[in-house]
């Protein structure tokens, strides 16, 4: 194939490399095979459908993972805010419960009370907190203190912290500022009771005298963690996700890891998420991104906050993710290698009709005929092209045919004007000699005449042996000769290894004449004819000389001109031998002339060494 | 041929595509799938001690536990029942050696003792990890520690402020020869500065509150003048600081420790320190053991030093919200 871009068409070559400043082009140029084409354009479309549906199916899957995630979370977190505050309520009813108590009334807000009586309620207090603090082991402390320290704590005689003021303490000051309600604290050291020192979360309320509502004293119960922390770790997210639970200030009331948080080696948004106003969001960390969820406790203001690692969360959908995936590429190589073989089926019928084409615009007619199959438009165009090129190709040959038939005829006809011209000289030398009564020499030359005729005219042949040839030149310079006695010499010089070789007939005699007639025949002096024939390689060199009186620049330029030919001036010959030569052996051969004024001629046949084909 | 040589890498670059695609999704499958799976890494620990009152070792361990939970790790511990028992600390190394950690993690009891036996630990190609504690010789991969010169010198600094010249000064170190007693003791020679001179005494406990009591009463009886007394460890600091609530000598004697448990705590409710300075001992066991396991995936480089950080923590300061979270074990 000549050209690079596979089309065939040697004229586009050109315009490509005009285009090739427009790279997109320049591009789509590289698809201009049909089938490149085909597959290119399909293969695209293929690859542009399955991503977006792998898209599609991606983006539906992990929406979905996000909503269940989501929605399962915020169900859990909504269950574990509803637990958490009727754990809450449940302690806010003991603390009423105790602050209910007349008890309490009277120990701590009646001054009339005799020391017995006092001891009595004591006692009864005690029994009751007792009997709490056995029931719920989730409860540290229970108590009741007033602004005068009187305190009452646990069932026993638990003191307090004699070096901390309790009226300091934050659970202590919250209640006394918000008489009305209950408040709760974040997680704290309880330092108040005496060796105490727990991690607990303070419930704590006022309870005013129903006598004089200015005096008060504060109840408070102290939760362990254990409660709340097993609420959470029951509603635990599964793998790599756990709750936590903040207050609305962000002051940590559980984590499960509240260790790595006080140590400084973790942190949590705590302020983005209460920011934030939904209820879920994603935050990427170092090690990942983390889906937040968070559900507010209306009753506490308590925000509960289940954190759970994305790529746990995808785990799951990974595996259908990878299927969609693989499924994806499966159809690709499937669909690509299907339309490949498509196209190539559609291209194949048309590459072959371009090749065979190419074949043919190359001048290789026969042999290039396309295979037709099938019965579409390519088939139909294929059968056109068939029945095309076997007509160019007949038409060559019945062209080439007539060229040779028409050939041979002008040869022929050359032929025979050479044939009359030749007797007439002849028998003109004959008649001379009669006249002058040269009886032998008659006889002589009228054997040579003979033989000459039997040779040249009586032979149908068209081609003759050089040594043959050189024969009759023999045989009418021995005419010549006895006709310009004192005027003409000649010498004959022959190679041994051309004799054998063939050569059309009268080509020799008839510039041998000429050399007689035009060159010799005027001169003063006796003159010399040489005939030399010689080989050179491929070719035969066949040299006629004579030292006449040669010819000027102008009759030169004419000599192988048709109009020359005069049988009185005996003309005729060079342009029918020149024709004849070419005619037979191609335009590379024929005869040359050299000649220059007064001092003589040479003309040279050249001829190829006879091959048998031609 | 031009063409055929077409057509065949027209498959090629096809195969090519196809390979590639496939290669992608691949990746793709092990990006997903694997590498959550952490390695699970077998560590021993052989602290000083275990002792449940002890709130520095039991916090250091939590700590421990709880990053090799994170970690998915296996974690041994292999404890003394007294911080001075190198003997049995050497046994429990080698017992350690023999059944093929990833690492051992130790505390060393003594600064010289025990080095042959720790690098036996290494000639054994296991890693070899010293929390709190160093020997005297580089044998380890990496130290977590607390800096203690460092702390030393914070307490050193703190004390000035109720110097004179005239006072005297004594130390209730912990255990002679151990890497924390000498270099806390250094520390605090420099963070006293110009009044380092105002040390009269350097006495070793043994980590024993009983020897430090007796040892405490017996410095108060032979510099009746004494004013401050420093106490290096926990026992230390217990054990002098019983010694002067039962002297009653408080209001003379400005007492302040390294370390601190709940007894401390309460002896400077009741007034008996002025101040101590703790350790963080959740985050040295946390970070002890998360850094070996950073060690052995190759993320962290070996000889490296690791300070867990300290805090003074003064009488007045006792109760604020932070000082509670790194007070209190939960």
């Amino acid at each position: 194939m000549k050209n690079t871009d596979g089309t065939g068409i040697p004229g586009k070559t050109g315009k490509n490399k005009k285009t090739r400043k427009n790279p997109l082009q320049s591009f789509y140029n590289q698809f201009k095979s049909i089938q490149t084409s085909i597959l290119f354009t399909c293969s695209v479309l293929i690859l542009f459908a399955i991503v977006i549906v792998v898209a599609v199916s991606l983006r539906y899957t992990q929406d979905e993972v996000y909503e269940n995630a989501v929605s399962y979370t915020e169900r859990l977190l909504s269950q574990l805010n509803t637990d958490v505050d009727s754990y809450i309520e449940y302690m806010e009813n003991i603390s009423d419960m105790v602050s209910e108590n007349a008890d309490v009334q009277n120990y701590f807000f009646n001054d009339s009370l005799s020391d017995e009586e006092r001891e009595d309620a004591k006692t009864r207090i005690q029994m009751q907190f007792d009997t709490i603090l056995q029931s719920r082991t989730d409860i540290y402390n229970i108590g009741v203190i007033d602004s005068r320290e009187n305190v009452l704590i646990n069932g026993d005689d638990t003191e307090l912290n004699p070096n901390v003021d309790v009226t300091q303490e934050d659970w202590y000051q919250n209640a006394v500022a918000h008489p009305e309600e209950f408040s709760i604290s974040s997680s704290h050291v309880q330092n108040a009771v005496k060796d105490c020192y727990k991690w607990v979360i303070t419930l704590s309320s006022v309870v005013s005298s129903k006598a004089d509502p200015q005096e008060t004293a504060v109840v408070f119960i102290d939760l362990n963690y254990s409660s709340i922390s097993r609420l959470c770790e029951d509603n635990s997210t599964g793998s790599g996700g756990y709750v936590y639970i903040m207050d609305a200030d962000g002051g940590m009331i559980y984590h499960p890891q509240q260790q790595l948080l006080y140590g400084g080696l973790k942190t949590e948004h705590t302020s983005e998420l209460l920011e934030n106003e939904g209820t879920y969001t994603i935050l990427s960390e170092d090690d990942g991104s983390r889906l937040y969820i968070w559900c507010a406790s209306e009753k506490t203001g308590w925000v509960v906050v289940s954190v759970a690692q994305t790529s746990e969360l995808f785990r799951n959908s990974r595996q259908t993710q990878f299927i969609y995936c693989m499924t994806a590429v499966v159809l690709l190589v499937i669909a690509l290698l299907i339309s490949n073989v498509v196209s190539r089926q559609i291209t194949k019928p048309v590459q072959a009709l371009r090749d065979s084409m190419e074949q043919v615009q190359q001048g290789h007619l026969e042999g290039n005929q396309v295979a037709v199959e099938g019965n579409n438009e390519i088939s139909s165009l294929s059968n056109s092209f068939n029945l095309m090129s076997r007509r160019i190709e007949s038409l060559v040959a019945q062209n080439r045919n007539e060229q040779e038939e028409k050939r041979k005829m002008e040869l022929r006809a050359l032929q025979s004007q050479i044939n009359p011209h030749f007797l007439y000289n002849t028998l003109d030398s004959i008649i001379w000699m009669a006249e002058s009564k040269k009886t032998d020499e008659v006889v002589i030359m009228t054997s040579a005449f003979a033989r000459l005729m039997r040779q040249n005219i009586g032979n149908d042949d068209e081609l003759i042996s050089i040594g043959q040839e050189m024969m009759a030149i023999e045989n009418y310079l021995t005419i010549q000769q006895m006709r310009y006695k004192d005027k003409l010499e000649f010498r004959l010089d022959m190679a041994a290894d051309i004799r054998n070789e063939r050569i059309i007939k009268l080509v020799l005699q008839p510039l041998v004449e000429n050399a007689i007639y035009h060159g010799l025949k005027y001169k003063e002096t006796r003159g010399m004819l040489t005939v030399k024939g010689y080989r050179a390689v491929d070719d035969i060199f066949i040299e006629i000389a004579d030292d006449g009186v040669g010819m000027d620049e102008e009759t030169l330029s004419h000599i192988f001109e048709a109009h020359k030919v005069n049988y009185q001036s005996n003309g005729v010959g060079v342009y029918n031998v020149q024709k004849r030569l070419q005619l037979y052996y191609g335009p590379d051969y024929g005869l040359t002339y050299q000649s220059r004024t007064g001092e003589g001629t040479c003309v040279t046949v050249k001829i190829p060494i006879t091959r048998v084909d031609e | 041929m031009r063409m055929r040589i077409k057509k065949n890498l027209r498959t090629i670059m096809m195969a090519a595509a196809a390979v590639a695609a496939v290669l992608i999704v691949a990746l793709y499958y092990s990006y997903a799938f694997g590498g959550a799976d952490e390695k699970s890494y077998y560590l021993i620990y052989i602290p000083k001690v275990l002792d449940e009152d002890n709130d520095f070792w039991s916090t250091l361990l939590e700590g421990a536990q709880m990053a090799a939970e994170e970690h998915h790790a296996t974690l041994e511990i292999l404890a003394p029942d007294s911080e001075t028992d190198y003997e049995q600390q050497r046994q429990y190394i080698e017992e350690a050696i023999a059944k093929k950690p990833d690492a051992i993690l130790v505390s060393p009891s003594s600064y010289t003792e025990n080095i042959e036996t720790l690098e036996k630990v290494k000639e054994n190609g296991i890693r070899l990890v010293f929390i709190d504690s160093v020997v005297s010789e580089e044998v380890q991969d990496l130290t977590v520690a607390t800096d203690n010169v460092n702390m030393g010198e914070q307490l050193g600094a703190y004390v000035c402020q109720f110097l004179d010249e005239n006072s005297q000064i004594a130390i209730v170190a912990h255990v002679e020869g151990s890497s924390t007693a000498i270099e806390r003791e250094e520390g605090i020679r420099a963070g006293l500065g110009e009044y380092e001179s105002r040390i009269v005494e350097t006495v070793f406990s043994g980590s024993e509150y009983s020897v430090a009591y007796e040892q405490t009463c017996a410095l108060i009886e032979k510099y009746p003048d004494l004013t401050r007394i420093i106490g290096t460890n926990e026992y230390s600091a217990v054990g002098a600081a019983r010694a002067i609530r039962d002297l009653g000598l408080q209001d003379q004697i400005t007492f302040v420790g390294i370390d601190s448990s709940l007894e401390m705590i309460q002896l400077m409710e009741e007034g008996i320190f002025q101040g101590f300075i703790i350790q963080k001992s959740f985050n040295m066991g946390y970070l002890g053991v998360e850094n070996t396991i950073a060690l052995l995936n190759g993320s962290v480089k070996e000889g490296t030093n690791l300070d867990s950080g300290s805090k003074l923590i003064t009488r007045e300061e006792l109760y604020t919200e932070e000082n509670q979270k790194l007070l209190f074990p939960f």
